[in-house]
């Protein structure tokens, strides 16, 4: 009979970890989605704040918040690019299977590790691009808040960036290495 | 270009890529082909999301999430036990009408299945045929983007540009949607009769009635007041759905008390995942269409088709067996993101109202959801429900064709769709 500890290590390690090297990636990657996790939280609570903030103060107090629109875009632009390599990690980003579905099981496995990497170069060229136009966007303030444009951009590079590392992740260790327990706690 | 870019996508999107990297891997391809700079890509994903109306999606999620944490269905199931209960076939009935009651918050089918199965199936099962009862959930969920709020009306209306507007189409779903439901209750009482399935519920009384009309009134006010907040233009579709959060989170604390503080956060992630998939892909196709437009794609198609008949009748006719069949492939976001900006502008160059175009296309698309190979609400219910697809395709059938009956006469009789949101004034 396993203790909790030897399960907890198991479930670290994953059904493909087959070195420690593995486990510790993916306690890293573990990290990463807490922290990405907390923020995309903090965004939609903000977003949420913000926009019915909006509608009170119009309606009961009958002035506008004037950075409400803005700084709710902004929470909301945060929100989703953060959870797109969320929704990689658990797999819920659609695609069509009705030609893979045909392969043996060994094939569908190497053809989604290679589609992976393939998507890897997406987000190499997406975050580095990002990066550049953060930049190139430093000087820019936003039209009612005294802060820089390109907040906007650094969700783009920190979902490619986080994403980048689940592609790999993925790649390295198998498409269900989060398909276990840890990852249905997570959510729950 | 174009041709390679939509090479491109097809082929990685048949080897299995996810859509919304098939779609960005296109557009870098094209965009590198072309020369043109790939400082375009996280621009024009930035500013794809970047929108107002486009955040409605997640708010509505997050309502959908927290009417679920303040186990507000149950009141909604109790509700409609007590309406139509007894009825031959009675706890078909109580799901499509809990499954419009969740429809009027969440707007979206997927969550809804994923909510209503959980809830009814286990007394489904009690009483019918798995593969009918899991077939009523699909049905009752896919009304989800017919019934306002819809998540597909967003979407539609973000791509279509100033020529729709999302109040619009929401009302353009009422006469439709309750043509559905009111076909879909009598459909699943013809075949219980058939199966001879028993009445469950209890027997219909005006005092169980009250009881339970005060118990789910907050919850059946809340439609009520979004909805009709949305349409007489107290506040905009997004506006409305920061409403609908804070009044199901009221009523899930305060009204039901069964929703907590600690639940608060994981709604809200559930409710970012789901609406990323969504964000993803209208981000990932907006370089590409960006792409399409230099190469004045829509222009040419308009040409194409403008050449080949200038009858508006025969072009509705050609995108709705498009659609029909774009739709059992193609997941139905996915769809609006790269057809909309293509096939709306051409539908206003023939002079169709956009508003019954919009949700003609919509409403197509959402059939889809329930069509094999690729109906994602299948796989929703066969997980959920644990049957095999094949059994829960026996049942779903006439469901499906009931469907695309109300599209038929949608499509015949356009005032079904225009009419209510004309005499609004959209």
């Amino acid at each position: 009979m396993k203790t909790g500890h030897s399960e907890h290590a198991d479930m670290l390690a994953g059904p493909g970890a087959g070195s420690s090297l593995a486990a510790s990636v993916r306690r890293c990657l573990l990290g990463v989605d807490g922290a990405s996790m907390f923020l995309i939280q903090a965004t939609m609570a903000v977003m949420v704040l913000l926009v019915s903030s909006q509608v009170f103060s119009r309606y009961l107090l009958s002035e506008s918040i004037d950075w409400a629109d803005e700084g709710s875009r902004l929470a909301f632009v945060w929100a989703i690019f953060l959870a797109i390599p969320h929704g990689l990690k658990q797999g819920v980003h659609v695609g069509i299977d009705v030609l893979t579905n045909r392969l043996s099981a060994h094939w569908q496995e190497r053809l989604a590790r290679l589609m992976l990497l393939i998507s890897g170069v997406l987000m190499v060229v997406v975050c580095y691009q990002a990066v550049m136009v953060s930049i190139d966007t430093w000087e820019e303030l936003m039209p009612t808040l005294p802060v820089t444009a390109s907040v906007f951009y650094f969700p783009v590079m920190l979902s490619c960036g986080h994403a980048l590392l689940h592609l790999l992740f993925m790649a390295w260790q198998g498409t269900d290495t989060w398909r276990e327990p840890d990852n249905e706690e997570e959510l729950s | 270009m174009t041709t390679l870019a939509i090479g491109l996508f097809l082929v990685l999107a048949l080897l299995g890529m996810p859509l919304a990297f098939s779609l960005g891997l296109a557009a870098l391809g094209g965009l590198a082909y072309s020369g043109i700079e790939l400082s375009v890509l996280p621009q024009r994903m930035m500013h794809a999301v970047n929108s107002f109306p486009l955040m409605a999606i997640p708010l509505f999620m997050l309502a959908g999430e927290l009417m679920v944490g303040g186990q507000v269905m149950q009141r909604t199931i109790d509700f409609a036990n007590a309406v139509v209960g007894r009825v031959k076939g009675g706890l078909a009935h109580v799901t499509l009408l809990s499954g419009l009651g969740l429809a009027s918050v969440t707007g979206a089918a997927v969550a809804g299945a994923s909510a209503l199965g959980t809830t009814m199936m286990p007394a489904m099962k009690k009483h019918y045929d798995v593969g009918f009862g899991s077939a009523v959930v699909a049905s009752a969920s896919n009304l989800g983007p017919i019934i306002p709020p819809s998540a597909a009306m967003i979407v539609y209306a973000l791509m279509a540009g100033s020529s729709v507007s999302v109040g619009g189409l929401f009302m353009a779903g009422v006469v439709p949607g309750i043509l559905l439901v009111v076909g879909m209750m009598g459909l699943a009482s013809y075949i219980a009769h058939r199966k001879g399935y028993a009445p469950t519920g209890e027997p219909f009384s005006w005092q169980n009635l009250l009881i339970q009309g005060k118990r789910a009134g907050a919850i059946i006010l809340m439609p009520v007041v979004v909805i009709g907040g949305i349409v007489g233009g107290v506040f905009t579709a997004t506006e409305g759905a920061a409403i609908a959060v804070i009044y199901a989170f009221i009523v899930g604390k305060w009204v039901t008390r069964k929703l907590s503080w600690s639940e608060l956060p994981g709604c809200m992630f559930r409710a970012a995942l789901t609406s990323a998939v969504v964000g993803a892909l209208i981000a990932f196709a907006t370089p590409l269409t960006f792409l399409f437009t230099i190469e004045l794609l829509p222009l040419r198609l308009s040409e194409f088709i403008q050449g080949f008949t200038t009858n508006p009748e025969v072009f509705l006719a050609m995108v709705m067996v498009m659609l029909l069949i774009v739709g059992m492939f193609l997941e139905s976001n996915a769809a609006y993101i790269m057809l909309v900006p293509l096939f709306a502008p051409i539908a206003m160059a023939y002079g169709i109202d956009p508003l019954y175009f919009g949700f003609l296309f919509v409403f197509n698309l959402v059939i889809g959801m329930m069509t094999p190979p690729v109906g994602v609400l299948l796989f929703v219910m066969c997980g959920i429900a644990k049957i095999p697809m094949s059994r829960l395709l026996h049942y779903v059938w006439p469901f499906i064709a009931l469907q695309y009956l109300v599209l038929m006469l949608c499509w015949v009789f356009p005032w079904l769709v225009t009419a209510l949101p004309h005499a609004l004034g959209y």
